[in-house]
């Protein structure tokens, strides 16, 4: 008889204690071995993409692609496409856009002049295949491929873009704080035509390489080296990236090295915390992890702008922002000149008054303190695998939520009461971006003493109490418990009692701080006084709001007027809600030419009464509203 | 001093058909009570399971797997009636599938309540040896025949 079958045990348990003995080889093989566990090249070992995750993560490539990270930039196909394409069309600046679709049902625009009767006259100016779509919270924005001298790989930024909230087309000079372009002039119209190869794909897209190539090295793009020197740029592209969007390893790394070792059962049940083939920014410090958000949400300058314009930023999250970039604050400057060209982008104290600079905000918050354990990081307050793509804040972490992991909630701090959040008076809406007023990322306490008799930074306090001084909110603080003239050392960095531009600010009785704004401040305080003035809860009555951004319909700049126009209908439809102010402001268009939007503007100061400020002050605010001209783009 | 042959008569008696059947069915109700457990969590929404499914995921899997290879375990000891299985095979058999039936169902609960980030805890490595002992316990029972000799112990 054969062994095996004089030894039933043999039979019925060797294979199992085989699998046992093999099975733990295999883990000490794995646990001994070296390269299952050391650091390695990320970058040279290159992407994996995003359906690659799935197999092991598939809950937070689920939360990925609900996310409006996933959706930041997608081939302009399908439900990608969020606008109709319907044979719309929006006319700014004497041009008619018409945004339609060709047979195929790919979206298409054409631009083309006007006459003065507004008839459509001569050849267009645009006549393009929509390639891809950018965007999908605020508003969506659409890139064609132009070769305007780049080569064929040259894509460039459209002039509309589709308003997601007000469901309707906007023209994107009208998107940013720039007054109104010439009629009929057409470098006007297309000043916002941007060129996606070297500006949008860096912050919109997983591992962009711009591919800028220069012509003088003789080189040109495949298949076009007889572009005559006439027609041809002193650059030609070609761009890629890894994945359309912000995808997995926009903020974990390239993954390929990571799957590559992973792919071992062995070294998947030993597991452990800390594989550095990947970054997993919940478990950076504070700073490397808000790094991995700064890269995009904090507009910097490259250590080498060729480089990256050429072969990408060469980052990888996980490790040091600033060994590549620096942020940009009030007083950068561009190597080689003494200008701080971006200082206008910066409140006198030097806080961000612009979305995009989160980062600098949180780094300039004595709450981030410096960036070491413990100190506060993007991923204390948000999520990018939670439930709700908006914002997307931390479950649990919304409200006074957020702070008490360090600061004890003492429910009668501040003298609010529950209504008012702790966001409410340390992160005022301060902020200006894509025609939204949001919260400032620089964590700070409210000092309104610091700044009276100033006219150029708006403070917590008056942005919620919209008819009030801000000597009237220094007054106030004493009696809520708060030390007045706490401000930390930026306010002093400027001349007391005088505003950056060297005016002083008499006007300080006239009105209340934020009306004082909409009329007499920058372009940036003009939409955050006038969004302050339809803040939910604002305690003052609409029926007294309302006259108050009437004259803001008349502002010379688009995007003022596009604020004050939803303000105001948000104000009219409060309650008591105004019907025949809602149904006026139907026929306004902030968009329209003057020639349109004034009669209403005069209908509606006819139903409202007079503005809250005579002529003389609202002239001599005006004046300095004049001198205080801005343009801020991109 | 004890007698020879006691110790194999005392080993056949602690994996006995009646006691093998016996010990199935408390695997069975074992398994089966673990439901309701499962039950409750997901009921009361408690945290480490509604939020995690990998946890879910080989929870459930431990409690069914469990479960039906207790029930197989059962089967087979009627089989083992009805196909006269030669002893000691039978009794070997009854040992391999019992245990097996607690290996894979117990490998599938550990290795969801402790897992890593992506993949269960190493107690999932006893589900594969638990899975090879009840395959080789059903191939030899369907495979022995009465008649066959039995082997020299």
């Amino acid at each position: 008889m054969p062994l095996v079958l004089r030894q039933p045990g043999l039979w019925l348990f060797g294979p199992a204690l085989l699998w046992l003995v093999a099975a733990l080889l295999g883990l000490a093989w794995t646990a001994a071995d070296s390269s299952a566990w050391g650091e390695l090249d990320r970058r040279a070992a290159g992407l994996a993409g995003s359906q690659a995750c799935a197999a092991c993560h598939p809950a937070q490539v689920a939360s990925w692609r609900a996310s409006h990270h996933r959706t930041m930039t997608q081939p302009a196909s399908g439900a990608a496409v969020l606008a109709p394409f319907a044979g719309e069309s929006i006319d700014h600046l004497g041009f008619r856009a018409t945004m339609s679709r060709d047979i195929a049902g790919r979206p298409h625009l054409r631009v083309l002049p006007l006459d003065d009767e507004g008839r459509e006259a001569g050849p267009a100016l645009l006549d393009v295949d929509v390639s891809l779509t950018v965007g999908s919270h605020r508003y969506q924005q659409y890139v064609a491929r132009i070769d305007r001298g780049g080569g064929p790989g040259e894509m460039w930024r459209l002039p509309v873009a589709w308003h997601l909230g007000e469901r309707r087309w906007i023209p994107m000079n009208a998107a940013f704080l720039e007054p109104e372009g010439q009629r009929g002039a057409a470098d006007d119209y297309l000043r916002h035509l941007s060129r996606w190869n070297d500006n949008c794909i860096m912050c919109h897209n997983t591992e962009p390489v711009p591919g800028r190539m220069d012509r003088s090295e003789g080189t040109g793009p495949k298949g076009h080296d007889d572009l005559s020197p006439e027609t041809a740029g002193p650059h030609w592209f070609a761009s890629k990236v890894g994945e359309f969007g912000i995808a997995c390893e926009a903020c974990h790394g390239p993954a390929a090295a990571h799957l590559e070792r992973q792919r071992s059962p062995a070294r998947r049940l030993l597991g452990g915390a800390g594989d550095p083939s990947i970054a997993h920014p919940g478990r950076l410090s504070p700073r490397a992890e808000s790094d991995v958000c700064g890269r995009c949400h904090g507009n910097r300058i490259a250590a080498d702008v060729a480089a990256v314009l050429r072969a990408g930023d060469g980052f990888v999250p996980g490790a040091e922002l600033a060994a590549h970039s620096r942020p940009i604050y009030a007083d950068s400057r561009i190597a080689g000149s003494d200008e701080t060209p971006f200082a206008a982008r910066f409140w006198p104290d030097g806080t961000p008054r612009l979305s995009a600079y989160e980062y600098q905000g949180l780094l300039q918050s004595p709450c981030h303190g410096d960036g070491a354990a413990g100190g506060l990081g993007c991923n204390h307050c948000h999520d990018m695998h939670g439930e709700r793509p908006s914002m997307q804040l931390r479950a649990g972490r919304e409200g006074a939520a957020a702070c008490v992991d360090c600061h004890a909630l003492d429910p009668a701090h501040g003298g609010h009461g529950p209504a008012i959040e702790c966001q409410g008076c340390h992160m005022p809406r301060i902020t200006y971006g894509l025609l939204e007023g949001m919260i400032s990322h620089r964590i700070s306490s409210p000092d309104p003493a610091a700044w009276i008799g100033r006219h150029d930074q708006p403070d917590a306090c008056t942005q919620c109490h919209v008819d009030r001084s801000r000597a009237w909110a220094a007054a106030q603080l004493p009696a809520l418990g708060l030390k007045a003239g706490a401000a930390a050392g930026p306010v002093a960095a400027s001349a007391e009692g005088q505003a950056s531009d060297g005016a002083e600010a008499p006007e300080e009785a006239w009105a209340s701080r934020v009306l004082l704004d909409v009329y007499g401040g920058d372009p940036v305080q003009r939409v955050l006084a006038i969004h302050a003035l339809a803040r939910p809860g604002v305690p003052v009555s609409p029926q007294i709001r309302r006259p108050w951004l009437v004259d803001a319909l008349e502002d010379e700049y688009p995007a003022v007027r596009w604020f004050a126009w939803r303000a105001l209908r948000s104000v009219a439809a409060e309650a008591p809600a105004d019907e025949a102010l809602v149904a006026a402001l139907r026929a306004y268009d902030p968009h329209a030419e003057a020639a349109e939007r004034l009669p209403v503007v005069d209908a509606l100061r006819v139903h409202l009464g007079p503005g809250p400020l005579s002529p003389e002050r609202r002239a001599a605010l005006e004046e300095r509203q004049a001198a205080v001209m801005l343009w801020i783009g991109e | 001093m004890r007698r020879a042959g006691a110790g194999v008569n005392e080993y056949a008696a602690r994996v006995s058909p009646e006691r093998h059947l016996r010990w199935s069915l408390a695997l069975v109700a074992l398994f089966l009570a673990m439901g309701l457990w499962l039950e409750a969590m997901l009921g009361l929404r408690a945290a480490g399971w509604v939020d995690d499914p990998l946890r879910r995921e080989f929870l459930r899997l431990g409690h069914a797997h469990g479960a039906l290879l207790a029930l197989l375990n059962v089967g087979l000891s009627w089989a083992q009636v009805h196909l006269a299985t030669p002893e000691p095979w039978a009794r070997q058999i009854r040992r391999a599938s019992w245990l097996g039936a607690v290996l894979v169902g117990a490998g599938f609960v550990f290795g969801g309540l402790w897992h890593g980030p992506t993949d269960p805890g190493l107690a999932v490595l006893a589900v594969p040896a638990g899975a090879l002992m009840l395959v080789a316990g059903l191939v030899a029972t369907a495979l022995l025949r009465a008649g066959d000799r039995a082997p020299e112990l």
